[in-house]
């Protein structure tokens, strides 16, 4: 599109950028669009045009592979229709693992930002899960829940939770204790106050959880067909990694990154619009 | 006898919190090791308290744990060590530059939100099951909080401090040296928090891929042998080592940038 017109403006207008005003309040306003899409796009040319300039030897060759051709492959997947049956299977561990893990994390993250002696006695075990990368239980989860959907499932589960659970935690925490007392001295039971106040307050956090364990969930899809499952797009990526496809296995990875990004995004957007009024929160990953 | 029990009370109000929490690591284990006076204990499936230490000592005496962690942590420190030495000064460019931050931002945010340990059957396969394999999953994987942190820190950089220097004739280099990379730093060290969970995610991925010796080949090892006392002494390390580096980082974050404890 525009980009391969606008990239060799950056120059031009910083050498005109003291006495082209008009010019430059226009370059300005595009200027980061500009050069991000640049920037990607001159990455994807040198990788493209690499193999015109740089000999590969022969066992290189069978690792290689160019834009172009990862175009024409996922082109051919989507086409073919042969993506679904994989995707599909990937997308269930997904949703169900997902769905677990916000069934259980809102209310155990209520229930620890409620209490104080819960919170205190539950708190080591979240720090030593939430520390360990839940990838080293899965070889014991493959033993418990077999090769299949469920050992995925408790992945992804796992992977979730925490960045759910300590996100609902730290909004219940962040209530206001005034909001709290008003309602309890007008006679609001515990439930009343986690309806009227808790919950609402916590709501932007829950949200930025949500985003964080999004991207766990899918790295937990990934990694978990990887090494443990017959059906998948992870377990697609694998085969054809051993059989140097190696146009699929990144056809497969562009899958799952915009899979990846395109959720987050829609969940960044509800974030956007419910924290418009509040002050910038930092969540660390 | 009255200032003995106020001395008790306070003490316990103080420490309520580590004590709650201790008592309920030892319930918990207590609890583990009791269930299988009840239930059936089925030691293919599951293990107990006492198992596990049996499996330690074993490991432990044999010297195998030793060994394997030695050898699981070239790849993590070399893939660690990797990601700050390009992460940091990339970010450190990224912020203050304002169009390369435009020109890399983009980019660096799909690497980061795409599943890079989905390459990792490709490296294992180029780069064979050695050191250098493992180090670069670590090293893609860890890179990234590096350069984001280091990119926000330089961002929040006092102004004022820069045309301080600007105006005594610093040049360059002593913006970012005197300025720019001790405003940076408590980012880079948040940064490393993140990064070091990332990386041992590497090394496990790694290790579960391709390895012959190593933690996370031990543990699928110990799975596929059955051996799960001894594959959960070797889970519990990997989650004590995680543990100690991630709150080590943030003890340290917490004592040596005090005014950002939160």
């Amino acid at each position: 599109m525009a980009e391969t017109q606008t990239l060799p403006v950056p120059a031009a207008a910083r050498d005109r950028a003291d006495d082209a005003a008009p010019a430059r309040g226009l370059w300005q306003r595009i200027e980061p669009t500009a050069l991000g899409a640049g920037s990607i796009v001159l990455l994807l040319l040198v990788w493209q045009f690499v193999p015109y300039f740089v000999p590969l030897k022969a066992g290189t060759k069978l690792f290689f592979t160019v834009p172009s051709q990862i175009a024409g492959t996922l082109w051919q997947m989507f086409a073919s229709g042969s993506v679904w049956a994989p995707l599909g299977v990937s997308a269930t561990a997904f949703a169900i693992g997902l769905a677990m893990a916000i069934a259980a994390g809102l209310p155990l993250g209520i229930l620890l930002g409620r209490s104080k002696t819960l919170d205190a006695m539950f708190d080591p075990f979240i720090t030593a899960f939430n520390a360990t990368p839940r990838l080293v239980f899965l070889p014991l989860l493959m033993l418990w829940f077999g090769i299949g959907l469920w050992s995925k499932v408790a992945v992804v589960f796992l992977g979730a939770l925490f960045p759910l659970l300590i996100n609902t935690y730290e909004g219940v925490r962040n209530a206001d204790k005034v909001l709290i007392n008003v309602v309890r001295s007008f006679g609001a039971s515990e439930w009343d106050i986690a309806r009227l106040v808790v919950v609402p307050n916590a709501l932007p956090f829950i949200v930025v959880g949500l985003r964080l364990a999004i991207g766990r969930a899918v790295l937990g899809v990934v990694v978990s067909e990887f090494f443990g499952s017959q059906e998948g797009l992870g377990v697609v990526m694998v085969r054809a990694a051993s059989a140097f496809q190696v146009n699929v296995v990144f056809a497969g990875l562009i899958i799952f990154a915009g899979l990846s990004l395109a959720m987050t995004g829609l969940v960044k957007l509800l974030e956007d619009r419910m924290t418009r009024w509040r002050p910038q929160h930092v969540n660390a990953d | 006898m009255a200032d003995a029990a106020t001395i008790h009370s306070s003490f316990v109000a103080r420490y309520r919190k580590p004590l709650l929490g201790g008592f309920a690591v030892v319930l918990f284990f207590a609890a583990w090791q009791a269930i299988f006076l009840v239930v059936p204990y089925n030691p293919l499936f599951i293990s107990k308290p006492s198992a596990i230490a049996e499996g330690y000592v074993d490991l432990i005496g044999s010297g195998d744990l030793f060994h394997d962690l030695a050898v699981s942590s070239v790849p993590f420190f070399v893939g660690l060590g990797a990601a700050v030495l390009i992460g940091v000064p990339l970010g450190i460019v990224m912020g203050w530059r304002p169009r390369v931050g435009y020109a890399l931002d983009p980019l660096m945010t799909i690497f980061y939100a795409s599943p890079l340990v989905a390459l990792a059957p490709l490296l294992v396969i180029f780069f064979g099951v050695g050191v250098s394999g493992k180090a670069i999953i670590v090293f893609s994987l860890s890179v990234f909080p590096f350069i984001f942190n280091a990119c926000a820190g330089v961002r929040a950089v006092d102004r004022l401090l820069i045309n301080v220097v600007r105006s005594l004739g610093g040049g360059e280099w002593a913006l970012y040296s005197k300025v720019i990379f001790p405003s940076v730093l408590p980012y880079i060290v948040a940064g490393a928090r993140i990064a070091v969970g990332r990386a041992l995610i590497g090394v496990l991925v790694g290790e579960f891929f391709a390895a012959s010796e190593g933690i996370g080949y031990d543990i699928s090892r110990f799975g596929d042998l059955f051996a799960i006392d001894r594959m959960f002494a070797c889970i519990l390390t990997v989650m004590v080592i995680a543990v100690v580096l991630t709150e080590g980082i943030r003890w340290a974050e917490r004592a040596a940038f005090p005014w950002r404890a939160g």
